[in-house]
């Protein structure tokens, strides 16, 4: 039923996206669209392999310091991680509907869509704000800082230096998201995007989701079984 | 993502004498340019810089080596010097230099593409590079740098030498390394112009298709190691760092995922290079096209799994020991492959003793014993004798320099007509490649004795039996020095006074050879059509 | 990166190449909703079960289902199951990297002090490996003093080179390991060796 639906729109394209056009080098617009898709695919893997070394320094520490690992892990909260983590599914649902809505042409919707997973975005960072500011708090800072006086290994300062690195990569992503989410959200108002040009903003989804991607395995790795 | 600058929605009206070059003048129209062929001529001229001043650094820690202990550098600056030379030889020359500047140029041409995919990544990529190659020098304004290329912990935790600026040049060098990549996978995925099926391009763009692959699922990884670098020095993370409870042997974990399939970055253009030279100027149909194709593949493939090589003695298990030096091994089955083949494909060919076939010879001696003493390194107990000594530097430089330097070269004097639409002299040319291959054997073969006699790289300081050889070796790096400024003289002078060059000087069947030299700003005047195969030197066009 | 720039240049261009328009392949909109629902509830299943204690099977169960929401994210919301198949290659391509890379970094790991205890079982001199003794072990451990090491120069045991991994720690060392065990001289150089030093022996 949407496709017959978005076909009909695609039927007139003279209002859809004036500004696009398809590259000199390319031979048609799918070619161009389907070039970019693999581009950025390509640029996930590379955010795959650079989360990929925190993960295999995780891996390797948790197995040599097990204990200490176990322990630490108790000092995050798992409520405002499980928190953090339904806010980010929901940034993603809300970015895989307005890419949708961008292929149905409407405008109005994707421009609703984009606004809520900023804001999904943005609470996700306050959570973590407040996250981080009770680990400085009470002295859990990676290694060479770490200061709490309870702690029962002296290994559990690698497990913070590990998490800071871990979530603070995440977050500088997530802040990268914002901008980017941003970026389609004006040249969507500007109207920009329709169903035969959405390109961008299907990227930028995929980049968003990826984000999310990482922070799935983040979580249980570093909240629950630590 | 991708599109066209203004000017070339007008592109197609070409006037007589039009080229890239002079399509449009002024350096800012070189600065903003979207072209394939000016980014590379921008990047081949950034390239040889950096070549130059890595050069200087080389010879600098060869003459400090005419003597034992201190000629004219201390230990200090002679750390400085051998760790600025690893540095920019392998981050600012060797690994952006064949498919920055010479595959930049010709990939498109290649496939008959009017530009790569992402034409506005790839300007990026080469401002990224500037900008990492500038942080990059900036560490030796603000301290220096003295952990060797490698930046090994726990060394480069401790040291007061600026690290962390030479660490974030690399970081940044990475984003444009990954540009390229990224770039030319789509683009040969995407842009081929029809009947130019995969197994109809040039062996080159096989070779540049499995450097890309490498580029794109290593780089991150050193990413990361560096932001781990960086973090350790400054918040004492603890992952690395042995007093901190962490593991210096992980670093090189990290750091040789990345380095070691870097290694294949650097070798892998160079492959394809030597496979166009040594068809095109034996005038023979390449023997075994897909055995070449397809090792090419391998080797990239391979060299992810052979990294802990370089840790048998840095304290790794034996269990892995004995795994990496098992599949180290096997690498050396797809570089048998090549070799066999590209001797092959010489055999019963016409030979031309071009200056760019004079370069691939040399490349295959050369390569063949760089290759052969990788496979006595590969061996466990043979590598606790020869590790962290000068055989281990003779090897590294046989196949760096004597393989890739060679090859890109070789392909920069092959390509130079297309590029710059100039005829050099051939004569010296050859001439400038005997002296290059002469000290290049001079400086580096005497390394392989000096190594099994047992004297440790990175030092400046050894032992006076080492005198004569060492010696040896520093006469040798002038004669190579001679060759290279020899070399870029008849380059240049090409520039003024050389004569202008045909659209196809060696015959060559591929697509490159038909359009004009220089080519046009879009290539290709007109449609592009395929009709034979890259390496049919019979048909039509080529003779 | 984007086509914005070019608003000037003219409509028309992209279109005479010819090509196709480009037509979107839209999911119905329960199929997003009910990806949500899931993830949610795997959420909520692996908070649950961290709260019970399953020894290993916390770790398995808790990488199980972050792999399947993580295959659910990719297959729906990224469309990876309704795209080019080449896409899906990449992405399933870097994962393989990701396990060579941490596969192999803990073949490592794992494996340290795995051949010490077996060669502490059965000794070697190192000067003539293939005749050494098989049953009597080395008198004193690893941390053998001086005294003690000068009686490790017997024909019998020979100072083993598995008990000096420290030794080898850089390439400037190996020479002292793979030198005869004669007595005299050689017994300080051996004995330091021997010595774990505190942060390097913790690494190894």
């Amino acid at each position: 039923m949407s496709a017959s639906h978005s076909t009909a729109h695609a039927a007139d394209t003279s209002k859809l996206s004036p500004q696009f056009h398809v590259a000199h080098h390319f031979d048609s617009a799918d070619e161009q669209f389907d070039s970019a898709k693999l581009g950025v695919w390509l640029f996930l893997v590379t955010e795959i392999l650079l989360f990929g070394g925190l993960f295999c320094a995780f891996a390797v520490f948790r197995s040599w310091h097990l204990e200490a690992f176990v322990s630490a892990h108790h000092h995050l909260d798992k409520v405002m991680g499980g928190i953090n983590t339904v806010v980010l599914i929901c940034s993603s649902l809300t970015m895989a509907l307005g890419v949708r809505a961008c292929q149905t042409n409407n405008q109005k919707q994707a421009t609703a869509f984009l606004i809520a997973t900023l804001l999904f975005a943005g609470a996700f960072l306050v959570i973590k704000y407040f996250e981080y500011s009770h680990k400085f708090h009470d002295g859990l800072l990676p290694g060479r800082y770490f200061t709490y006086a309870g702690a029962k290994y002296p290994d559990e300062k690698i497990f913070f230096g590990i998490y800071f690195m871990m979530t603070g990569i995440h977050g500088f992503h997530v802040v990268c998201g914002m901008v980017l989410i941003g970026w389609v959200l004006l040249r969507n108002m500007k109207g920009h995007f329709s169903s035969r040009y959405y390109v961008p903003v299907e990227c930028v989804g995929l980049y968003w989701h990826l984000v999310d991607l990482v922070w799935i395995y983040l979580f249980p790795l570093l909240y629950l079984v630590g | 993502m991708a599109e066209t600058a203004a000017s070339h929605a007008h592109a197609p009206a070409h006037a007589e004498g039009t080229n890239y070059l002079n399509a449009q003048k002024g350096l800012m129209s070189w600065l903003t340019t979207v072209d394939h062929k000016r980014i590379g001529v921008m990047y081949l001229i950034s390239t040889l810089v950096a070549f130059g001043l890595g050069g200087t650094f080389a010879l600098l820690v060869r003459l400090e080596l005419l003597g034992p202990k201190k000629d004219f550098l201390t230990a200090d600056q002679y750390n400085q010097a051998f760790t600025l030379h690893g540095a920019i030889m392998v981050f600012l020359f060797i690994i952006p230099a064949v498919p920055g500047a010479l595959a930049n140029f010709v990939l498109p041409i290649m496939i008959g593409a009017k530009d790569v995919a992402f034409p506005k990544l790839n300007l990026a990529s080469l401002y990224v590079y500037w900008a990492g190659a500038i942080i990059c020098l900036s560490a030796v304004l603000t301290g220096g740098i003295d952990t060797g290329w490698t930046f090994y912990t726990p060394y480069s935790t401790v040291t007061s030498t600026s690290v962390i600026s030479m660490t974030f040049g690399v970081f940044v060098l990475g984003f444009s390394s990954i540009f390229t990549g990224l770039n030319f996978i789509v683009t040969l995925h995407k842009l081929r112009v029809p009947g130019m099926s995969w197994f109809n391009m040039p062996l080159f763009l096989w070779a540049t298709y499995a450097t890309s692959v490498i580029q794109i699922m290593a780089t991150p990884v050193l990413a990361i190691t560096l932001v781990l670098l960086i973090a350790e020095r400054a918040f004492g993370l603890g992952i690395f760092d042995p007093t901190l409870g962490g593991d210096p042997v992980l670093f090189q974990h990290f750091f040789w995922f990345y380095s070691h399939p870097a290694v294949y970055i650097m070798i892998l253009p160079g492959m394809g290079i030597v496979s166009e030279l040594i068809a095109v100027h034996a005038r023979r149909r390449v023997f075994g096209y897909h055995a070449i194709a397809y090792s090419s593949i391998a080797l990239a493939l391979l060299g992810f799994l052979v990294w802990g090589h370089h840790m048998f003695v840095a304290g790794q298990s034996e269990l892995a020991g004995v795994i990496f030096s098992f599949l180290t091994f096997f690498v050396a089955i797809p570089s048998g492959v090549k070799v066999f083949n590209w001797l092959a494909t010489l055999w019963g060919g016409s030979i031309a003793f071009t200056t760019p076939m004079f370069y691939a010879l040399s490349f295959l001696f050369l390569f063949t014993i760089g290759g052969l003493t990788g496979v006595f390194l590969g061996i466990l107990s043979v590598d606790i004798h020869l590790h962290d000594t000068y055989f281990v530097v003779a090897h590294f430089h046989y196949v760096m320099m004597g393989g890739t330097v060679m090859a890109f070269l070789g392909g920069l004097y092959h390509w130079w007509p297309k590029i710059t639409g100039r005829l050099y002299n051939d004569g010296l040319g050859k001439l400038a490649c005997i002296i290059i291959f002469v000290g290049f054997n001079m400086t580096f073969f005497t390394q392989f004795i000096l190594g099994s006699r047992g004297m440790p790289r990175r030092y400046y300081n050894y032992l006076d039996q080492y005198q004569p050889l060492h010696a040896f070796s520093t006469y040798g790096s002038w004669v190579l020095g001679a060759g290279f400024l020899l070399s870029l003289f008849v380059l240049m002078t090409s520039l003024r006074s050389g004569a202008k060059a045909p659209a196809n000087p060696w015959g060559g069947a591929s697509l490159e050879w038909h359009t004009q030299s220089p080519p046009v700003t879009e290539n290709f005047p007109g449609t592009v059509e395929v009709k034979h195969g890259p390496y049919d030197f019979n048909a039509e066009g080529t003779k | 990166m984007s086509a914005h720039a070019h608003a000037s240049e003219g409509h028309g261009h992209g279109h005479g190449h010819g090509g196709a328009d480009h037509v979107p392949h839209v999911l119905p909109l329960p199929f997003y909703i009910g990806v949500w629902l899931a993830l949610l509830v795997f959420t909520a299943i692996t908070v649950a079960v961290s709260y019970v204690d399953f020894g290993i099977f916390n770790l398995v169960i808790a990488l199980t289902v972050a792999t399947m929401k993580a295959a659910m994210v990719s297959l729906i919301f990224m469309h990876l199951a309704f795209d080019k198949k080449f896409n899906g290659i990449i992405f399933v391509s870097s994962l393989v990297f990701l396990a060579i890379f941490i596969g192999f970094t803990m073949a490592d790991t794992e494996g340290r002090g795995l051949a010490e205890g077996i060669e502490a079982k059965h000794p070697r001199d190192i000067t003539n490996p293939f005749t050494g003794t098989e049953d009597e072990p080395l008198p004193g451990g690893a941390t053998s003093a001086a005294t003690s090491e000068a009686k490790s120069a017997a024909p019998s045991a020979g100072a083993s080179p598995t008990q000096t991994p420290p030794a080898q720690g850089g390439g400037a060392a190996s020479p002292a390991a793979g030198s005869p065990p004669a007595a005299g001289s050689n017994v300080a150089p051996g004995a330091g060796g021997a010595q774990p030093a505190a942060p390097q022996g913790e690494t190894r």
